[in-house]
């Protein structure tokens, strides 16, 4: 499981690669944690190369949006695949996210 | 506040009595014009009749009296020759015969030259007293007497018209004059023979219609011959006589014809009367009446018209107090009808909430075939509080059968909040005495009417046949399998009867095949004519007779034992709800073709080797890859469930996953050792929550039960036992 985050034009860009289950949700969750801290920025979690998610996973993204809002940053969640876009609507997710 | 039922019921017995006082005043009113009618008629023809007759009888008189004299006329002639011996020819007439009151014999002029030319004999009486006297002279010269002209003249006899007596104003004469032949035969004289006109008068008055009816005698020119004297009600008959005599006075005729009528109104007393005259043929000109009064007239009719009207009264009293009467029955009749009306809507009612909470279709669960229920509710005529119920929840059949002390509104009310909260508490509750505790407490609590509820609630695990059961003070349940059970009970009170009543759940294995039954006392104590019950003993019968058919379902098993039971009750009514429950368990075990182990450390790093697990599993049974890792998602969050919350933190513990799998479904039983926990009974995440309320946690079993078909719990022996299940071909 990979977690690439990368800054382009006051963007912030997380590329998600592989399974985010729960063995790699902790790990995936450090990686993520200096988006809490910024504010005013754009966060696009780039899901192209991420092929599953548990709600281990679904509670990380939960967490950044949360304090997304609260640090007045956007969040936009692009190129999921079927089978987790499936798992946002199930789960009610699919209504609070942006996604693209 | 005036009740607007009785004011309207009040008026409308007032509208009939009008009603009917009006009819028969309006019969009685007709009644009376037609007997007034008759009566007339009747009058009209006595009237005539009266006055015939005593026509007959004036002229018989007079003709006796002229008769007599004319029977005297030889003496007249005898006397002839001796005018001297006619004053007492004269006086002889008037001695013999006391209604006579005067005779003359005026001779005619110069009959006896030596007696002058005028001479007349002339007897009177004078009260007792007799007199003899010559009348004529020069003064009182009757040659120029009208009557004496006319009966010279024209050779006749004739009345005269009735005049007053000189010496008596009161007294009213009539005169008979008559002309007397020589023995040459030339007229010598004329007679008169003055009578009092009262004579005629008693005669006419002898008898009458009515006590104030009198007759009068009138002549062709209209004088009063006769008339009553004191007797009438009129001073004076002034008024009858101008009435007869005026032509043009408003009259009527007889059907005869002979009698003419006239009604008066009295001058003086204002009575009304009416007056019938008639012209006999043979009386002369003479003129007869009769006067009858009306009030003596109509007396029997006034009479009868005031019975009449106080047999109407009398009658509208009778009418009065028999509607009343018949209102107070009706309202009553009414009112019963309401209550009934009342009852059976709230019966139906009752009975409507009774059979809507009941499961109606069957078979329920066409799709399963480790399940066959069958149910029967018959209602009695008065709803009891009969009820059962029955559900899938999680691979397990939650069943229960009830029966309410109280019957109608109130027991099919107890019954519906029981079901409810039965309902509410199975979604999350798969211990039966814990339902029953809870129910218990909410039926004991305010049970003022001391209503009790008799339960049964069975929990019947599917993959397993592990049945866990709570009876409280209901009926023996049977286990029907090779042979008849009975299952075993505690001596539970049901609910409702003490407060605090404690309640344990008891469990048994059922082997495939095995069938329960559960009915309420509709069934044991359903009576026959002979008030015999049927009782337990005819039920295990039934059961025994019904094992015998091999292939026996719950809805043949019902059919026979409700067939068996109508049989004994034969036509006697039914007093109580009957109710049959019977549910088949036939688990099918299908060969696997895949079947795997693995355990696990409550570490999340191993949730890896799960997945791995998992998806080797599911690339061996060829599964396609969108629904491997759904089932892969699934798994994962049952088995980090337990991993995560199953220890206490710092201790370890393991997990342990099967897989099975048969050629259409797979299987995963996830077991650990740790903290008693039904992950089927948390209650289900909120997903349309937003982002500030939606808690962090509790997606996991969520969408462990989104993502697989079932899921399924148990606890034994100190495990947690969770199922999951999927089909993933057909």
């Amino acid at each position: 499981m990979n977690t690439n985050i990368t800054e382009k034009d006051g963007k912030y860009v997380v590329a998600l690669e592989g399974e985010l289950d729960t063995a790699h949700a902790i790990e995936v969750e450090q990686a993520m944690q200096p988006l809490h801290e910024v504010s005013g920025k754009e966060i696009i979690i780039e899901c192209t190369k991420l092929d599953y998610i548990a709600s281990s996973g679904l509670r990380i993204l939960l967490g950044l949006l949360k304090s997304a809002k609260a640090n007045d940053n956007k969040v936009v969640l692009s190129n999921l695949n079927d089978e987790i876009k499936d798992v946002f609507k199930m789960t009610g997710f699919i209504d609070l996210f942006e996604i693209k | 506040m005036k009740n607007p039922k009785t004011s309207a019921a009040r008026s409308s017995q007032i509208a009939i009595l009008i009603t009917a006082a009006v009819l028969m005043l309006l019969i009685s009113g007709i009644q009376q014009n037609y007997a007034r009618k008759e009566i007339r008629k009747n009058l009209e023809r006595t009237a005539e009749m009266e006055l015939i007759i005593k026509s007959i009888d004036v002229k018989h008189s007079l003709e006796d009296v002229t008769l007599a004299l004319r029977n005297r006329s030889w003496e007249f002639e005898q006397f002839l020759p001796y005018p001297d011996s006619l004053f007492d020819v004269t006086r002889r007439i008037v001695e013999e015969n006391p209604n006579f009151a005067g005779c003359c014999i005026a001779m005619v002029p110069n009959y006896y030259p030596e007696k002058g030319r005028l001479f007349e004999p002339y007897t009177l009486r004078r009260g007792e007293v007799i007199e003899t006297l010559q009348l004529a002279s020069e003064e009182h010269d009757y040659s120029k007497n009208p009557d004496f002209i006319i009966a010279v003249k024209n050779d006749s006899s004739f009345w005269s018209e009735p005049y007053h007596d000189e010496d008596d104003p009161n007294v009213r004469l009539i005169t008979y004059t008559f002309p007397i032949y020589d023995a040459y035969g030339d007229m010598a004289a004329v007679v008169g023979v003055d009578l009092s006109t009262e004579w005629i008068g008693d005669l006419l008055n002898a008898k009458h219609m009515f006590p104030s009816s009198y007759n009068i005698l009138l002549s062709g020119e209209g004088r009063l011959i006769y008339s009553p004297k004191g007797k009438n009600r009129h001073k004076d008959v002034d008024q009858i006589m101008g009435l007869i005599n005026d032509s043009t006075a408003k009259h009527t005729v007889s059907a005869s014809g002979r009698v003419t009528i006239f009604s008066f109104v009295d001058w003086e007393d204002r009575s009304k009367g009416s007056l019938f005259y008639y012209t006999p043929q043979n009386l002369g000109s003479w003129r007869i009446a009769v006067i009858n009064y009306d009030d003596e007239v109509f007396e029997p009719l006034i009479k009868m018209s005031w019975i009449n009207l106080l047999l109407t009264l009398a009658g509208l009293l009778v009418l009065a107090f028999i509607i009343q009467r018949s209102a107070r029955n009706l309202s009553k009749l009414q009112q019963a009808t309401l209550e009934r009306e009342h009852i059976n809507s709230e019966l139906n009612i009752a009975r409507k909430i009774q059979m809507d909470m009941v499961p109606k279709t069957f078979p329920p669960f066409p799709e399963r075939n480790d399940l066959n229920v069958y149910g029967s509710l018959v209602p009695a005529k008065v709803v009891g509080g009969d009820l059962y119920d029955f559900f899938i929840r999680d691979e397990k059949l939650y069943f229960c059968i009830g029966d309410v002390s109280g019957k109608s509104v109130p027991g099919a009310l107890v019954m519906a909040a029981g079901y409810t909260l039965y309902r509410s508490l199975a979604g999350h509750e798969s211990n039966p005495s814990r339902i029953m505790q809870a129910l218990n407490e909410a039926v004991a609590e305010n049970n003022e009417t001391n209503m009790f509820v008799t339960m049964f609630i069975g929990v019947l695990d599917l993959p397993t046949g592990r049945l866990r059961y709570c009876n409280a003070g209901h009926e023996k349940t049977f286990i029907i399998g090779q042979e008849i059970k009975v299952l075993p009970a505690k001596a539970h009170l049901p609910l409702g009867a003490m407060e605090d009543m404690i309640y344990t759940t008891q469990e048994v294995k059922l082997a495939p095949g095995d069938m329960i039954f559960l009915y309420t006392d509709g069934l044991t104590e359903a009576k026959n004519e002979k008030h015999k019950i049927f009782g337990l003993k005819r039920i295990e019968a039934g059961l025994q007779d019904c094992i015998k058919n091999e292939s026996v379902t719950p809805e043949k098993l019902i059919q026979t034992m409700t067939d068996r039971m109508n049989g004994f009750v034969d036509g006697a009514e039914q007093s109580d709800d009957l109710t049959l429950l019977a549910i088949q368990y036939t688990p099918q075990k299908k060969p696997l073709i895949l079947y795997e182990n693995l355990t696990l450390n409550n570490k999340v790093n191993e949730i890896s080797k799960l997945n791995a697990f998992v998806m080797s599993a599911t690339a061996a049974l060829n599964m396609e890859k969108g629904l491997a890792n759904q089932i892969k998602l699934a798994v994962e969050e049952a088995v980090t469930n337990c991993v995560e919350y199953a220890y206490a933190p710092g201790t370890n513990g393991t997990v342990n996953v099967v897989i099975e799998a048969d050629d259409a479904k797979i299987r995963f039983i996830i077991t650990d050792t740790g903290v008693d926990f039904d992950p089927t009974g948390v209650h289900k995440a909120d997903t349309t929550l937003t982002v500030n309320e939606r808690p962090i946690g509790g997606l996991g079993i969520f969408l462990v039960r989104n993502l697989m078909d079932s899921i399924n719990y148990e606890r034994i022996d100190g495990k947690n036992i969770l199922r999951m299940e999927k089909q993933y071909f057909g």
